[in-house]
């Protein structure tokens, strides 16, 4: 398969009451994302990169420009279209535990979003099938039976997982899906992405600040700064050949121990930072 | 300021939790200590311990804390803290101005305009008087940061202690903040205890450093270690950070950090050890020196170990 599964044209996301000052989030974004392939999007907050992804997967109301998914335009579909794209792609968020439902074990949970896209005719069968998922995820079975506060940081995000995949997506947007993570764990869970992508041909819209992150998951990168696409391109060049002044910025400020240990070695000062004064 | 054997424990069913335990610092003026470690390693705790601002339920209960000079200090007197999100510690009803003012010690209330000026300049402000009046909402993340790192210095600490500081603002921010920090540590000689997760904002700015475990610190050394840690732990703590340089596939640590009560016995890391033997479950690993100043609490990596 190859070609692009997602198509953005000139998307444009405003906020604001009418007849008070209207903020503009994201100011005419084009791109596309190919089957099977990670698109990362990089900045900071405020940057308009959830805003992005949400708007994407229509959850967003004042948009304007053309969204195409797998060749259709996502903001003409139909009731029956609409349902079948809501199942095809999914979202995983940065808080594991904010975005499950406590009252819901971890079998019930998919069992839930199995039923509601008709996947599943009774809760018995549903919940029968949630141990396969929770498998693909690498969560044995006995998960199925514990609440979110019984699972660890990663084991939450793991069922995140699990339900977006189960519904069967093919597509899935991740803002953040390890910022609130440990280290140890953020691992598991970032080879866990990239097994998805290689096994089952997930396409992955990934959201994110932390640029080694991007270099360890996405393809291509977009780098937003105030609603705009700042810079774009394979990320292994991105990253080594910075060009926006912005990229620059983020780069000499991402975080990185060896860097840091050898700058400070050297005598220099000891955090890279292009500018002086208040931030 | 130097904390020995600190043990804090949380009074639980008629016994006694430890959170943290056998917790050595020495904070030395115008060094930079860091406590590392993941969540639920008990860092915070420790810190907390040190000023005498354990949430309650938890009590300081082992070992000693000493000040040159002598006796024992809280928050206010010798020792402050600065947190991980600004926006929360700032109350939102009242201006910046009027909160420095709150934590000037009395000698400087006289002169407070003066004083809060001056402070305002000290963390990097070029417009201290504008600052002053303005409340904390109409302040960016980096500047609520510096706001509160100037209330934290009205009372003229020796020990800054800094849970956290960077870890709720963008890496730009973060990187000013950070370089912030180092320079106050410097002008004001002050003795700085990092406590952070991350590892990489250790590298820039901590002179020690001290990786602690599930309530124990595992390795502790001049900050040039974590080129070659030895503690299977910070080993493989450094190679499950995803890297600029390189898309070799992360080692993560397998299972992840007990939680308080299910703490296991021996060394507390070996359930998680690829190089764990059957000693590591029974007995607590003894300290082996392994380089100037540089320590590691482990079986396999100290003397007469395998690894």
């Amino acid at each position: 398969m190859s070609g692009p599964l997602l198509q953005v044209d000139s998307l444009r996301v405003t906020y604001g009451a009418p007849g008070r000052r209207v903020v503009e989030a994201v100011r005419g974004v084009s791109f596309e994302v190919l089957r099977g392939r990670c698109l990362g999007v990089v900045g900071e907050s405020g940057s308009g990169k959830s805003t992005l992804a949400r708007a994407v997967l229509g959850l967003e109301e004042r948009v304007d420009g053309r969204i195409e998914f797998d060749g259709r335009e996502v903001r003409r579909m139909g009731r029956a279209e609409l349902r079948a794209f809501r199942r095809r792609a999914q979202m995983v968020f940065q808080d594991p535990l904010g975005s499950l439902n406590p009252r819901l074990k971890a079998g019930a949970a998919l069992a839930e979003v199995r039923r509601v896209h008709g996947l599943a005719k009774t809760r018995a069968e549903a919940e029968a099938q949630a141990a396969d998922w929770l498998a693909t995820v690498g969560l044995d079975a006995a998960y199925a039976h514990r609440f979110p506060h019984e699972l660890s940081g990663g084991q939450r995000q793991r069922v995140n997982l699990a339900r977006a995949l189960c519904v069967g997506a093919e597509f899935l947007i991740a803002d953040e899906p390890v910022s609130a993570l440990d280290v140890s764990v953020q691992a598991q869970i970032l080879n866990l992405l990239k097994s998805l992508q290689e096994t089952r041909g997930i396409t992955w819209l990934l959201i994110g600040h932390d640029l080694a992150v991007m270099r360890q998951m996405a393809d291509e990168v977009l780098v937003m700064k105030e609603g705009r696409i700042v810079e774009r391109g394979p990320v292994d060049e991105v990253l080594a050949r910075p060009a926006h002044s912005y990229t620059k910025e983020l780069l000499s400020a991402a975080p990185s121990v060896k860097r840091a240990l050898d700058r400070r070695a050297a005598g220099a000062l000891a955090i890279g930072c292009r500018q002086n004064g208040p931030s | 300021m130097t904390a020995s054997g600190l043990g804090v424990g949380y009074a639980a069913g008629g016994g006694r939790l430890e959170v943290a335990g056998e917790v050595d610092l020495c904070l030395r003026a115008g060094r930079t200590t860091a406590l590392v470690g993941e969540s639920g390693c008990g860092k915070s705790i420790t810190a907390a311990a040190l000023g005498g601002l354990l949430p309650r339920g938890m009590s300081r209960d082992r070992g000693e804390i000493r000040w040159a000079g002598g006796g024992e200090r809280g928050p206010g007197k010798g020792l402050a803290y600065v947190f991980q999100d600004p926006g929360e510690c700032l109350d939102p009803v009242f201006t910046i101005g009027s909160q420095i003012r709150e934590a000037l010690p009395k000698e400087d209330r006289g002169r407070a305009r003066e004083r809060m000026t001056d402070l305002l300049r000290t963390v990097g402000f070029d417009e201290p008087e504008r600052v002053l009046a303005s409340y904390p909402h109409q302040l960016s993340g980096g500047m609520q940061q510096r706001a509160m790192l100037a209330m934290a210095l009205a009372g003229r600490p020796r020990v800054l202690v800094a849970d956290e500081p960077t870890t709720a603002l963008d890496v730009t921010v973060q990187a000013k903040i950070l370089r912030l920090l180092a320079d106050l540590q410097r002008k004001e000689n002050l003795a700085v205890l990092l406590i952070t997760h991350n590892l990489a904002v250790v590298a820039e700015i901590a002179d020690e450093i001290h990786v602690m475990y599930a309530g124990r610190i595992v390795e502790s050394g001049p900050v040039e270690m974590l080129r070659a840690p030895r503690h299977p732990y910070v080993q493989g703590l450094l190679k499950a950070l995803p890297r600029l340089d390189g898309a070799e596939r992360l080692e993560g640590i397998e299972g992840s950090v007990p939680p308080l009560g299910r703490r296991p016995p021996g060394c507390r890391f070996h359930p998680r050890c690829a190089r764990a033997r059957a000693v590591c479950a029974e007995r607590e690993p003894p300290w082996t020196a392994c380089g100037p100043g540089h320590r590691v609490a482990c079986w396999a990596c100290g003397d007469g170990g395998w690894a």
